[in-house]
C-alpha cells in the first residue's frame, strides 16, 4: 500500500493529493518528421517491467507535436496499451516550456502514477520542467527500474557518481513518479503487429505563450555512423597515446565494418570527438563486439558497455581492471598487436573462409 | 543587464578514489572545486555584462564552505555573490534546491534590482542531473533553453541564444527575463585575477542569506521539501563475462588468438564473417 499523505506536512506550494489517486505508466514519445525517436520507444521496456509487477496499470504513450497522429500505432505495437495524442499546428515548433506544459496539463487531467522520459537532449531539457511544474520528483539517468513490493512505489535505480554503487530512489509522497534513462540503456521492445490499443485524441485549447521564437535552424550533417547504432566498436583510451594510434584503430574498425569510440581521457586528449565518448557521462552502447584498446576499465567507462555482447581488451598492464570485466583479454603493447590483427584480417578477407578454417584447425593441433 | 549565475561547490570527483578492499569511497582530503560545467555559464554572463553593461551576481545554495567557490567567481570578475545557506536547506533534492534558488533570485530582484537573466551550467559533476536550469525556470515562470553556446542582445529585452542539439544549430529569440543553461565546454573561461580577488575580500561583496532572510516555509526546503528519497544503496551487479586473459608469445600469436576466440564464439562470429565476406 502506498503511504497516506498528511496534507499539513506538505509544502503548501504543492497540491495535496494521495498517491492511490494516480494510475498508469506514461512514456513520453519524441517524434519529428522522421517518426518516433527510437530512444523514446526504448522506455517502453522499463514501463513493461514496472507493469509486470503492477498488472493493473496500463502503459500509456503520450505523443505531442504537429502531424504526429500518423505515428500513434507505433508505440502500441511495441507494448503500449493506449496512446494519448495531441496533434496541433501550434506545436509545429518545439519549445521546451510549451511542450512541457502540454504534458503537465495532460498529467493533471489523467493523473498518471509514473512518467518515463528518455534522456535525449530534448528529454533532459523538458523532463525536469514537467516534474517541477507538477511539484514532483524526477530521477535522472536511471539504469534500471523496479517496484517496492510493500508500498508499490517505483524504485528509480541509478549510479551515484562512483558508478560502482546503485542508489534506489523513490518518490513516496508525490505522484507522478518521474524518471529518465539515457538512450540505449534499454532495448526497444520487439514489435507485435497484432497488438491493438486505444488512441485518445486530446484537443488543445489555450497554449502557453512560449516567450521565445525559433529564428534559425541549421541541420548539422551526421556524416558517420553513430556509436549508439554500431554493431562493432573499436574503442580507444589514453593508452592509445598518439593520433597515429587512433588511425590504427580506425583501420581495424573499418575492416570490421565498425566505428571508433573512446574513453573520456581519449576525448580529453583530443583523440576522439565528444560525441563518441562511451560511459557514464558519454553514451551507452550495445555493440555485438567492443574492442577496448588502452582503456583501463574505470567504472564510469564500463557503465557504458554493460549491454555490449562481447568485450575484447588489449592492455599493456596485466593488472588493468578491464581484464576482470572483459571476455577476451590480451596483455601487451597494443601497437604491434593491432598491426598484426589488421594484417591477419586483411589476409582472411582476401583468402576467404578457407583461410579461416586453417587458422581454426591450427589451434586444435597446437 | 542584471545576470544571476548559478554555482555549485563540489567535491572534485576526479580525485575521489575507491578502495576495493573495503568497498568504500575515499573522500577524505578530497578538495572541493567550482563545478567545471559552471564555467561556461560564468563566462557567458561576464561577456554579456562586458558587452552591454550591468552586473553579474553569482548565487549558490550551499554550506558556508562554498564561499571559497564564490570568491573564485568574484576573482573572475563577477560583481557580487549571494550565498543561500541554512541548516534547513540541507538534504535537498533538485526540486528543493531549485526552489531556494528561485526564491533567492526573486529576492535579488526585489532588493538589489530586477534580474533579467539567470544562467546555469549544464550539470554538476557530483550529481549530473541537469535539472536545475529547467526547474528554476518552472518556479519563476520564465522561458528557457538548454545547450546554449553563445548569446547576444537583439533589441529591447530580447536575447538571441545560439545552441546546438544532435540534429541542428538553432537560434532562439527569447523575451527577458529568461533562463539559459550552457552546454558543456561551450566557452573557455577567463582566468582569476588576483586584483579582483583581493578587492572581493576587502569590499566583502558576498551577501549571505539564511532562511530568516528568505522566510521560506521549512516544509518546502531541504529534506522535507524533497519528493525523492534514497531508499537503499547497493553494489552494482556485475555483468557476467568470460574473463579469459592471454599472455601472447608475440604480436602475431596475440592476433591469431583473438581471431580464434572470436570466430569460435557464435555471439560474434556471424557478424565478423559478414564484415569480411558479406556472408549472412
Ligand atoms: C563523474 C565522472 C564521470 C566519468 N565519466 C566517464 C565516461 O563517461 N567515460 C569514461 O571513459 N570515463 C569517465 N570518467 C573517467 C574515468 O574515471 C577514467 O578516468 C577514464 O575512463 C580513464 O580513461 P582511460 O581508460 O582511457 O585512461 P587510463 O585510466 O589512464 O588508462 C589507460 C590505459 O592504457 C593502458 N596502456 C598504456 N599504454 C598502452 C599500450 N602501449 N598498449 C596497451 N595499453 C596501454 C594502460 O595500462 C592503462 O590501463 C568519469 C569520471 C568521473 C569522476
Ligand atoms: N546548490 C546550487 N546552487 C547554485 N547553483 C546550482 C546548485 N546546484 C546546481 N546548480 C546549477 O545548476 C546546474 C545544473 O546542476 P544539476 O541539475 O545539479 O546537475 C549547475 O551547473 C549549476 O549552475
Amino acid at each position: 500500500m502506498p503511504v497516506k499523505v498528511q496534507c499539513e506536512k506538505l509544502c503548501p506550494e504543492w497540491p495535496c493529493e494521495q498517491p492511490d489517486e494516480f494510475h498508469d505508466i506514461w512514456v513520453v514519445m519524441e517524434a519529428d518528421e522522421h517518426g518516433i525517436n527510437e530512444a523514446s520507444l526504448q522506455m517502453l521496456t522499463p514501463a513493461k517491467k514496472i507493469q509486470s509487477k503492477k498488472p493493473d496499470e496500463k502503459i500509456v504513450a503520450v505523443l505531442v507535436g504537429h502531424d504526429v497522429k500518423k505515428y500513434a500505432e507505433i508505440p502500441i505495437k511495441h507494448g503500449a496499451d493506449k496512446v494519448i495524442v495531441v496533434d496541433d499546428p501550434r506545436l509545429a515548433t518545439y519549445y521546451p516550456r510549451v511542450y512541457g506544459q502540454v504534458i503537465v496539463d495532460l498529467a493533471k487531467k489523467y493523473k498518471p502514477a509514473v512518467i518515463l522520459v528518455s534522456a535525449t537532449m530534448r528529454g533532459r531539457e523538458m523532463g525536469p520542467y514537467i516534474a517541477n511544474t507538477l511539484r514532483t520528483g524526477i530521477t535522472a539517468d536511471c539504469t534500471d527500474f523496479d517496484v517496492d513490493e510493500k508500498t508499490g512505489d517505483v524504485l528509480m535505480i541509478r549510479p551515484p557518481f562512483a558508478a560502482i554503487m546503485l542508489a534506489y530512489i523513490k518518490t513516496p509522497f508525490r505522484r507522478p513518479q518521474m524518471g529518465t534513462a539515457r538512450p540505449n540503456v534499454f532495448p526497444v521492445p520487439e514489435p507485435d503487429e497484432s497488438r491493438t490499443g486505444e488512441i485518445i485524441e486530446e484537443k488543445l485549447e489555450d497554449i502557453l505563450d512560449p516567450g521565445m521564437q525559433l529564428v534559425s535552424h541549421t541541420p548539422v550533417k551526421r556524416s558517420e555512423v553513430l556509436i549508439e547504432k554500431a554493431e562493432i566498436i573499436v574503442s580507444v583510451g589514453k593508452g592509445i597515446g598518439t593520433p597515429e594510434g587512433v588511425q590504427l584503430a580506425e583501420k581495424l574498425a573499418s575492416l570490421l565494418g565498425g566505428v571508433v569510440a573512446g574513453s573520456r581521457k581519449a576525448v580529453d586528449a583530443g583523440f576522439v570527438t565528444p560525441d563518441r565518448q562511451v560511459g557514464q557521462t558519454g553514451k551507452s552502447v550495445k555493440p555485438v563486439l567492443y574492442i577496448a584498446i588502452g582503456i583501463s576499465g574505470a567504472a564510469q567507462h564500463m557503465l557504458g558497455v554493460r549491454e555490449a555482447g562481447r568485450i575484447v581488451a588489449i592492455n599493456i598492464d596485466p593488472e588493468a581492471p578491464i581484464f576482470r570485466q572483459s571476455d577476451y583479454g590480451v596483455v601487451g603493447d597494443y601497437r604491434p598487436i593491432v598491426e598484426a590483427l589488421i594484417e591477419e584480417l586483411e589476409r582472411l578477407k582476401q583468402e576467404g573462409p578457407q583461410a579461416l578454417e586453417e587458422l581454426l584447425k591450427e589451434a586444435q593441433a597446437s | 543587464m542584471r545576470i544571476v549565475v548559478g554555482i555549485k561547490w563540489v567535491p572534485n570527483t576526479q580525485a575521489v578514489r575507491f578502495d576495493p578492499k573495503t568497498g568504500t569511497l575515499i573522500r577524505a582530503g578530497v578538495p572541493s572545486i567550482v563545478n567545471p560545467h559552471d564555467f561556461p555559464a560564468i563566462e557567458l554572463a561576464l561577456r554579456l555584462r562586458d558587452n552591454y553593461g550591468g552586473e553579474v551576481i553569482a548565487i549558490s545554495m550551499a554550506p558556508p564552505g562554498a564561499i571559497q567557490g564564490l570568491e573564485h567567481v568574484l576573482g573572475m570578475g563577477a560583481d557580487k555573490a549571494v550565498l543561500l545557506t541554512d541548516r534547513k536547506f540541507a538534504g535537498a533534492d533538485t526540486l528543493a534546491t531549485s526552489y531556494v534558488l528561485a526564491k533567492g533570485i526573486e529576492k535579488i530582484s526585489r532588493e538589489i534590482g530586477p534580474v533579467d537573466l539567470a544562467i546555469f551550467g549544464h550539470e554538476t559533476i557530483d550529481s549530473s542531473t541537469a535539472h536545475i536550469g529547467a526547474q528554476v525556470a518552472s518556479w519563476l515562470g520564465w522561458p528557457y533553453v538548454y545547450y546554449v553556446r553563445d548569446a547576444k542582445l537583439v533589441g529591447d529585452g530580447v536575447i538571441r541564444a545560439l545552441r546546438q542539439t544532435e540534429k541542428a544549430v538553432e537560434e532562439y529569440d527569447i523575451k527577458l527575463p529568461a533562463v539559459l543553461a550552457t552546454a558543456i565546454k561551450a566557452l573557455k573561461p577567463r582566468p582569476v585575477r588576483l586584483s579582483y580577488k583581493l578587492r572581493a575580500k576587502l569590499e566583502k561583496p558576498i551577501i549571505i542569506w539564511t532562511n530568516d532572510d528568505l522566510g521560506l516555509d521549512p516544509r518546502c526546503t531541504g529534506l522535507k521539501g524533497s519528493p525523492t528519497i534514497v531508499a537503499n544503496i547497493t553494489w552494482m551487479p556485475e555483468v557476467p563475462r568470460k574473463k579469459i586473459v592471454y599472455k601472447p608469445k608475440d604480436p602475431r600469436d596475440a592476433a591469431r588468438w583473438i581471431l580464434r576466440q572470436l570466430f569460435t564464439d557464435e555471439a560474434v562470429a556471424p557478424f565478423l564473417r559478414k564484415a569480411l565476406w558479406g556472408e549472412e
